[in-house]
């Protein structure tokens, strides 16, 4: 396991090292990804969640029951939340880590698999 | 997050030279604030659509009391139950729509959930979906329970009334009654000296003294 490394704080966008591959699971009920692998600049394990939100009503009928949401496509953007101290990161920002970012591929959905 | 939002640009150069785009970080930052304040986004959502239709109820409810009929007497008993089951109609569905809406705005009064962080996160998307279809539900009843009472303003306006005047219900006949039986007919003239009817089909004219008139009384038919 890498050691963290000490970088000094920067919104940046970067490479995912093809040796450390991410992983990109699904939840059981389909609602949420769990993202994991190491940060590409500051080598720290980290953990992205991703879940499933809602931003308006819903465009059905009167159906009811649990709606597990269709697989998400594409790549997932995720920043580094090492959560350790990084020198210049500025007091008021939100960020909990390197400033580091990168897009994650999400894998294609196992055939049979819940929508 | 707005002002999260507003730190950067779309894109900036990042030290090195490489064109960072800093707008991706920031709708995933947005993303990860919105995935915490999901449910109080509901929420107020649903105040927003509990207050407008109230509002909308109280609109239609306002006209109904100033230009709708004080009541529904008078009208044809078949008009007069269809009234009276869209005016019950309205307020079923009203009273189930206003109480879904205080629900999705309010949440279920008793539900709890192990707080641990998977189930706290599986708990308010479960409640975000609860809400919606109670803001759902709601909206269509109360919707439903307006267009109830605007067809009970509009049958009220529409169906005519029967009063003494109108001729469906009394009609232009009088029941004469006499010292010497009952006469029935339609009025041609009252005077102190007499009471005039015209009875068979207006062919012959009455002239009833008005020293044996008793009474006087409009019926629809003889």
């Amino acid at each position: 396991m890498p050691d963290h490394v000490a970088t000094e704080f920067r919104e940046h966008e970067a490479e995912v090292r093809p040796d450390e591959p991410f992983t990109v699971t699904r939840s059981e009920d389909g609602r949420w990804y769990t993202v994991k692998g190491y940060c590409p600049t500051c080598r720290v394990d980290t953990v992205f969640r991703v879940s499933y939100g809602v931003l308006g009503p819903p465009k059905r009928l009167w159906g009811r029951g649990r709606r597990a949401p269709e697989p998400l496509t594409g790549d997932i953007p995720v920043y580094c939340q090492c959560g350790y101290p990084h020198a210049e990161r500025p007091p008021e920002s939100p960020d909990t880590g390197c400033g580091a970012f990168w897009d994650v591929p999400v894998p294609p959905p196992e055939p049979g698999a819940a929508p | 997050m707005r002002c999260l939002l507003g730190r950067a640009g779309p894109a900036s150069r990042a030290g090195g030279g490489a064109v960072t785009d800093i707008a991706k970080k920031r709708y995933a930052q947005l993303g990860q604030q919105l995935q915490y304040d999901q449910l109080g986004t509901v929420r107020r959502q649903a105040e927003g659509w509990r207050n407008g239709l109230a509002g909308l109820t109280g609109l239609v409810g306002v006209v109904f009391v100033l230009k709708g009929r004080e009541s529904v007497a008078g009208m044809p008993g078949g008009w007069r139950w269809v009234t009276a089951l869209l005016l019950v109609l309205a307020f079923v569905l009203l009273l189930a729509g206003s109480l879904g809406a205080v629900r999705a705005a309010n949440g279920q009064v008793g539900q709890r959930v192990w707080l641990t962080g998977d189930r706290l996160l599986s708990g308010i998307l479960d409640e975000v979906e609860r809400t919606q279809d109670a803001l759902s539900t709601a909206r269509r009843l109360s919707v439903a329970g307006l267009c109830a009472i605007v067809a009970a303003i509009a049958v009220s306006w529409l169906v005519p009334v029967e009063t003494s005047a109108s001729p469906g219900s009394s009609g232009p006949y009088v029941l004469v009654n006499t010292t010497g039986g009952v006469r029935c007919g339609e009025l041609v003239l009252a005077d102190p000296e007499a009471v005039t009817i015209s009875t068979a089909g207006k062919k012959r004219w009455v002239r009833i003294p008005a020293a044996d008139v008793r009474s006087v009384t409009p019926a629809a038919r003889c």
